[in-house]
């Protein structure tokens, strides 16, 4: 029964892995390279959650604070750096995300120091099942994750912006011929990424202590939930993370606390040896 | 005064050596090695560990340079069958992973506490000297660490590494496994590295794991692409620009008061992100680079 409630935790953890990994594989797929700013775009989502929160006393402001700044964040650093590296190698749009990461946090680390915050949200009695707790928190970040997840799929599946955008991810030079204007889709893609990155920071704020360096640590088990699931494919980024946060919560028992880590680390390698289209990826895979 | 030039011309030396290791890597192959750190903390554990248990420190050093390339042979296998971008991410997992290695064994590192009182290199002499002796020794590795990748960008082998990097398709056509020498490359510069680790360990004499975070390795990227990718001028001229802005922001802390020594952290974390920025997009070909191509 310990394990079950191991299992609850990871479900939580999981979606928090899922949203950012969600953010990823959607750069990944639309703009074709592996944003590493995606973790510090998280810190960044905490840190506006944590502002609005402290001014306003409402998480859903929080919430709101983060969508937005996170967004906009995220739009600028396109605006301002990837979209004039666009005909560039991935290797200068690699390079150029993880300097974008520096700076993020840098600026984090001055205007907001570097000791731990956290979230004063008022505790509450767990509701409890045979001998599974799940504290009403929990359960109230699951539900924002899943309108968040649920608003993200409506976006892509049910908008014309979204079918744009999945359309540019299967083929830019198709969806180019057919009048796609790839500059809307870009802005749209970004905004999207931003958002998305700004929740699973405000979720990951909320559920431990905030620093600077926070986000930075959630990349690479966001980056093998992003591969585990098959690069471009949100279903499978958000599935994979689910799979990765009940899988670090349960071998926790037997590996430690510190090495969910390395945990994380050699799932992906298996994934890109055995398997490296993941498990909803298109044919053409990770090689 | 002049201990002061010496100690900074140490440093510099090691973060020479290190952006040998990644010119050979990146410059050269083409490598997108972002865990480069990794090889580094390898190489500065293995030597102050065996030291420490009084293996001579000629041996020492070998096995650091050995064991740090050793770590680099499976990552290789591994992860070179995979696209570039994977690449990265992968040698970014590993340095990682190292780092969450020595911070967890406590029973070999120590753990976050570190390792204190690794042995000097030259202890006997003494003082001023000891340090100056340690100076010429750096000097010289790094100069024979020149003289290698010198000698490997002229060779055949040289040759057949830069096709890798610029057509790896056209490479295979001839009938070379691109696999295979990038396997080596790869093994060459995370000794390097780990040769690297082992001076910066016994100069220091106390490491923790808190001095292999990844930003050590976007040091080295940041000293290779301000000075030119894929020439050994490009990382010897990167490494002093590298070395004024770290040693500077220390200066400026002591003209700028009330700056606090974790601010000055974030604002050296900020300007290496906003140099990487910069110069990726106004000077991709970096100071010493070829300017007849982009």
């Amino acid at each position: 029964m310990f394990y079950a409630q191991l299992l609850v935790n990871g479900l939580v953890q999981g979606l928090v892995i899922g949203l950012a990994a969600l953010s990823i594989t959607l750069v990944f797929g639309i703009a074709r390279f592996p944003n590493a700013a995606t973790g510090d775009f998280m810190t960044f989502g905490a840190y506006s959650a944590l502002s609005a929160h402290k001014v306003t006393g409402s998480i859903a402001m929080g919430g709101l604070a983060a969508i937005i700044a996170t967004g906009v964040i995220s739009l600028l650093a396109y605006l301002a750096v990837f979209r004039r590296l666009a005909e560039r190698s991935v290797v200068a749009l690699l390079v150029a995300s993880i300097g974008i990461a520096f700076f993020i946090r840098a600026v984090l680390g001055v205007a907001f120091g570097h000791s731990q915050q956290v979230f004063q949200v008022p505790l509450s009695r767990p509701y409890v099942f045979g001998s599974v707790r799940i504290t009403p928190l929990d359960l109230q970040l699951a539900l924002v994750a899943l309108a968040a997840l649920a608003l993200v799929f409506a976006i892509l599946y049910l908008t014309p912006i979204g079918r744009q955008m999945r359309a540019v991810a299967d083929n830019r030079d198709l969806a180019r011929v057919s009048g796609i204007r790839p500059d809307r889709v870009m802005i749209a893609l970004w905004l999207l990424a931003g958002s998305v990155a700004g929740v699973a920071g405000m979720m990951l704020g909320i559920k431990t202590i905030v620093t600077p360096e926070f986000g930075w640590e959630m990349l690479l088990p966001a980056f093998t939930a992003a591969i585990l699931g098959g690069i471009g494919s949100p279903v499978g980024a958000v599935v994979a993370g689910l799979i990765l946060g009940v899988v670090q919560e349960v071998s926790t028992p037997l590996v430690g606390f510190t090495y969910k880590i390395a945990l994380a680390f050699i799932i992906m390698l298996a994934v890109l040896l055995i398997r490296p289209r993941g498990l909803f990826g298109r044919v053409e895979g990770a090689r | 005064m002049e201990a002061y030039f010496i100690a900074i011309g140490i440093i510099a030396l090691i973060y020479v050596i290190l952006s040998l290791g990644l010119t050979l890597q990146y410059g050269l192959t083409g490598l997108i090695n972002f865990g480069h750190v990794g090889f580094f903390a390898i190489g500065a554990y293995t030597s102050a560990l065996l030291a420490l248990k009084g293996v001579p420190l000629v041996l020492s050093f070998a096995a650091a340079a050995a064991l740090a390339g050793l770590a680099a042979w499976p990552i290789g296998l591994v992860s070179l069958r995979l696209r570039d971008d994977y690449f990265a991410i992968v040698t970014l997992g590993f340095s990682e992973v190292v780092r969450i290695v020595i911070t967890s064994e406590r029973w070999l590192t120590n753990g976050v506490q570190g390792v204190p009182g690794i042995p000097r290199l030259y202890d006997s002499l003494g003082g001023s000297v000891a340090q100056l002796a340690v100076l010429v020794t750096v000097l010289a590795v790094t100069l024979v660490g020149v003289w290698i990748i010198r000698r490997i960008a002229g060779s055949p082998f040289g040759r057949l590494i830069e096709a890798i990097r610029d057509n790896e398709e056209a490479v295979q056509a001839l009938g070379k496994d691109p696999a295979r020498f990038k396997i080596q490359v790869l093994v060459v510069g995370a000794a390097l590295a780990g040769i690297a680790g082992a001076f910066y360990a016994h100069y220091i004499t106390y490491i923790v794991p808190d001095q292999f975070i990844p930003l050590v390795t976007f040091y080295v990227w940041m000293a290779i692409i301000m000075g030119g990718v894929g020439r050994v001028s490009g990382a010897i001229v990167g490494t002093a620009i590298l070395m004024l802005f770290l040693e500077g922001s220390r200066f400026l802390r002591d003209i700028v008061p009330g700056v606090s020594e974790v601010d000055m952290a974030s604002v050296r974390i900020g300007a290496v992100g906003l140099l990487l920025v910069l110069f990726i997009m106004y000077r991709p070909q970096g100071l010493m680079g070829d300017y007849t191509k982009r």
